[in-house]
């Protein structure tokens, strides 16, 4: 046997212990190699969502590799110590420390060849089904498998570093022992008092006032608390696991009617030995969790944002031009030639929109024909307006504007042409998107508009009016290749000037929307996939704490059976030490997100108008879901076990 | 009356090499006896321990304990019987690191459910009798061999068994903390008329008993009495061992003074 096969049995032979962080670091390599097959794709063609799905993919990257390298770390140095034993028998019969970090070099090195290997062999297979969501997401043509040693090299070359780091630094911790105390093994129990009842309190203090401030935030504080209240928790997270969770421990174990129960009396001792000895585990456990709901929260919410789009876009395509635009025809004809190519059924309304002064404020004010909106309420399927002749009504230019107009009442005189209206009420709803036209409109009668003749004051004839051209297309998400030349030509323009002096403007919501789309959906995405790992990870820890205690649990169960307890008594011991390992970090996690959604909930209503309270349940219990599963898979291995002797 | 009652018991270990651990082996106690098990290593003494703790289960013959036949009940029924009428002291101790000297005390009463008052109760007169009062509250990384010792005997005594089984009690322990517990085994068996199993491989710890056992290669091979004087209890028992032929290494070096 030589040295190298001492090593590899090693590895195999342990297979069991390593079996959980082996599936967590396959999975992240995994990931980690996906995300860089669509960092290095040639064939996303658009420049915006390539820079952003590139960006994208970098961020995730880097959260993955950094987690993965404290996840693995901590991971091995726990398994290295429940070894000690092993290195200590190994040391007593001679072998040098220096060929024992060799060892533990190797070892590591081997685990980690083997799950990049594994890895990236998965990672390729899933690729083409990754690509295919993505696909869908950005409402790609297409999105083929391709063969570059890129992400092959990144992937490699990020992981082979990361087990390198991990396999230098975890041998640390031997290296300040004596043999006799790695013989001993690394279980002590240390007294069971040391908490600090001061940090204690304030832990929960702390946690207190923050869920208190969270909960009562408002919109002037809320920035100043974004950035306070963070750290503030995480510092009251960390002494509520170190200090406050001992503390009220100690608090049930002093009174003996509450204690000596009859599962209660091992379960309450073992858990504070449990979670003494892994509350920084819990803490980052809890962090990292609550980061991972948090992430996937915000993502579903922005989503939500794009499901009112439409409401705030209701016109599919427009087009607007000045009286002297000499490419009118030929883009009108274009955009009609495009939408018959897609087969797009559309209707479209031209409008003709007149300025002229208003008496009564001495701005200048939009004027449409009563007749033109209700061809364009009919095409979209909204109320019809019925104007009298000196009747006017406002046309809303945002939500908030329909509200705040609707009792207005305005007695004024069209100045130039000498016309006298009476503007009352509000159209009912948006007809067109904010920022196109501007925000002081009205429709008038028919016969009104035709008496406004005059010019608006100051300018020539064919520079007081313009046409604006409205087409609807029921199918309006799949109009985002239509007039990409004109959108192209107004995007240029306002790339160069800062605003465009063309004179004709086009927009496309369709467009818009697929690009808003796709940028959130692949933002979900991306977080989806990085909180999944962050989850898994998290519940291997767990797992692995479990696991390198079992020895001690099963000697502890084998004598309690001995002294007479009962298997159904076993599973409920079992299930009251497994619960608070499991559900306490998560609980507070939970806690914690929800604390954080009550303020970004006011962030959200301030920005745009979007509850995100139903999201945030979904999010939630759908992560209660993946934990309780998770549970009942570790308690199922944790009791077949502990029950073998 | 007989406590226990061992008939033509045989336990065959199947595997790759099959091994006869104990082979037909009778013998009776007493209740309120005080009996050694000894026999050199690999005589079948844990197993035998095994058996009668109803932890295993005999191939062939039958065990009676306080009239009841282990193999005749149900797992949950040996549970409770195991926690009322048995009670355990191991060569280590086995005491539950993350409890009390006091909470390890009151463990076998809490799997029972019994009251608190009640249980505190038996906690003062334990903790007196066994000596365990400056120690309630420590935790067993902090006492020292012997009181682990006697807290688990105090374990074994609380819920008022009628058998108890002793596996080397005196295993760990240094020459004054063994007698300590042994004129202890011994006083409680005098006083509560409790009935005392104990497997050793100590012919002093032997010699504070009624009655040893002697067996070998998983058979009965002989047993004496005690008389009047320890001193020649021991020497018999020395004389018996020697018959044995046990490994020399088997035998304790030690004598009395």
């Amino acid at each position: 046997m030589t040295f190298r096969q001492f090593a590899y049995r090693n590895v195999i032979r342990n297979r069991r212990i390593y079996a959980a962080f082996f599936m967590a670091s396959i999975f992240s390599v995994m990931v980690f190699f996906m995300y860089s097959m669509l960092l290095f794709h040639p064939k996303i063609e658009d420049e915006f969502l390539r820079e952003f799905a590139a960006s994208g993919m970098i961020v995730a990257e880097i959260i993955l590799y950094i987690f993965t390298l404290f996840f693995l770390f901590y991971s091995m140095s726990a398994f290295l110590q429940a070894r000690s034993k092993e290195f200590g028998l190994l040391l007593q019969i001679g072998m040098e420390k220096k060929q024992l970090n060799r060892l533990i070099f190797l070892e590591s090195m081997l685990i980690g060849a083997v799950s990049i290997a594994i890895g990236i062999f998965f990672g390729y297979a899933f690729s083409k089904f990754f690509f295919m969501i993505v696909r869908e997401l950005l409402q790609l043509d297409s999105l083929p498998l391709y063969v570059s040693y890129k992400p092959f090299a990144l992937t490699i070359g990020a992981f082979f570093s990361l087990f390198i780091i991990i396999a230098m630094t975890s041998v640390v911790f031997i290296r300040e022992q004596k043999i006799i105390e790695l013989i001993r093994g690394y279980w002590k129990t240390d007294e069971l008092q040391n908490y600090s009842t001061v940090k204690a309190y304030l832990g929960i203090g702390m946690l207190l006032f923050v869920y208190g401030a969270a909960a009562f935030t408002s919109k002037n504080v809320v920035l100043a608390f974004a950035i306070v209240l963070p750290p503030l928790a995480a510092l009251g997270t960390y002494f509520f696991f170190t200090h406050s969770v001992l503390f009220l421990l100690h608090q049930i174990r002093k009174r003996k009617s509450l204690y000596w129960r009859p599962y209660r009396l091992i379960a309450v001792s073992e858990v504070a030995v449990k979670l003494r000895e892994n509350a920084r585990m819990y803490f980052i456990v809890t962090i990292v969790s609550t980061v991972a709901f948090l992430s996937v929260g915000t993502l579903t919410s922005l989503s939500s944002y794009t499901g009112q789009f439409r409401q705030l876009n209701p016109l599919s395509l427009i087009y607007t031009s000045e009286m002297t635009n000499p490419y009118e025809s030929d883009h009108i004809t274009t955009l009609r030639k495009e939408l018959e190519e897609q087969g797009l059924s559309y209707t479209l309304v031209p409008f003709l929109i007149k300025q002229q002064t208003s008496s009564f404020s001495q701005n200048s004010v939009d004027i449409l024909r009563e007749s033109d909106v209700n061809s364009l309420a009919i095409a979209l399927g909204s109320p019809l307006i019925e104007l009298d002749t000196g009747e006017a009504m406002f046309i809303p230019y945002s939500e908030e504007s329909v509200d705040s107009l609707t009792n207005r009442e305005i007695q004024t005189v069209l100045e130039e042409s000498n016309v006298p209206i009476q503007i009352r009420g509000v159209y009912p709803q948006m007809l067109f998107p904010s920022m196109i036209i501007g925000s002081n409109i009205i429709a008038v009668s028919d016969e009104d508009y035709q008496l406004i003749v005059e010019p608006f004051s100051g300018k020539r004839k064919q520079d007081s009016s313009y046409k604006f051209f409205a087409f609807h297309v029921a199918e309006w998400e799949r109009t985002k290749s239509i007039g990409l030349d004109i959108e192209s030509q107004v995007t240029d323009a306002i790339d160069d000037d800062g605003f465009t002096n063309l004179p004709f403007y086009f927009e496309n919501p369709g467009l818009n929307y697929s690009v808003i789309r796709a940028t959130f959906s692949l933002l979900l995405f991306t977080g989806l996939m990085v909180a999944a790992v962050l989850l898994l990870a998290a519940g291997s820890f767990v797992y692995f704490k479990l696991y390198t205690g079992l020895e001690r649990d099963k000697r502890q169960f084998d004598l309690l059976k001995r002294m007479g307890l009962t298997d159904q008594e076993l599973i409920k011991i079992v299930n009251r030490q497994l619960i608070p390992q499991f559900f306490l970090p998560w609980g507070i996690a939970m806690l914690h997100s929800a604390f954080s959604f009550l303020s970004l909930q006011v962030i959200w209503r301030n920005l745009a108008e979007v509850s995100i309270l139903s999201e945030m349940i979904l999010v939630l219990i759908g992560f209660t879901l993946i934990q309780v599963v998770y549970y009942f898979l570790i308690r199922w291995r944790y009791i077949s076990h502990v029950r073998a002797s | 009356m007989t406590i226990l009652k061992m008939d033509e018991v045989t336990k065959v270990y199947e595997g790759k090499v099959t091994h006869r651990a104990i082979n037909q082996l009778s013998f009776e106690v007493n209740k309120g006896e005080f009996v050694a098990v000894m026999g050199p290593s690999g005589s079948g003494k844990t197993t035998l321990l095994n058996l009668i703790s109803t932890i295993d289960s005999a191939t062939s013959g039958t065990i009676t304990i306080d009239g009841q036949r282990p193999e005749e009940m149900t797992k949950t029924e040996l549970a409770l019987f195991r926690r009322r009428q048995l009670g355990f002291v191991f060569q280590d101790f086995n005491l539950l690191q993350m409890l009390t000297v006091e909470e390890n005390l009151v463990l076998p009463l809490t799997l029972d459910g019994i009251p608190i008052d009640e249980m505190k109760s038996r906690i003062k007169e334990f903790a007196k009798k066994l000596d365990l009062n400056q120690i309630l509250e420590k935790r067993p990384n902090e006492i020292s061999g012997g009181q682990s010792q006697r807290t688990a005997i105090g374990r074994a005594l609380i819920h008022k068994p009628n058998f108890i089984l002793a596996d080397e009690p005196t295993g760990n322990l240094d020459s004054k903390a063994s007698r300590d517990v042994l004129e202890l085994l011994s006083k409680v068996n005098q006083d509560q008329r409790t009935t005392i199993l104990m497997v050793t491989h100590d012919p002093i710890a032997a010699s504070y008993c009624d009655r040893v056992i002697f067996i070998k290669d998983g058979e009965f091979f002989n047993e004496i009495y005690s008389d009047e004087r320890r001193q020649t209890f021991f020497q018999r028992i020395l004389n018996v061992l020697s018959l044995l032929g046990g490994n020399v290494n088997d035998l304790s070096t030690i004598r009395l003074p």
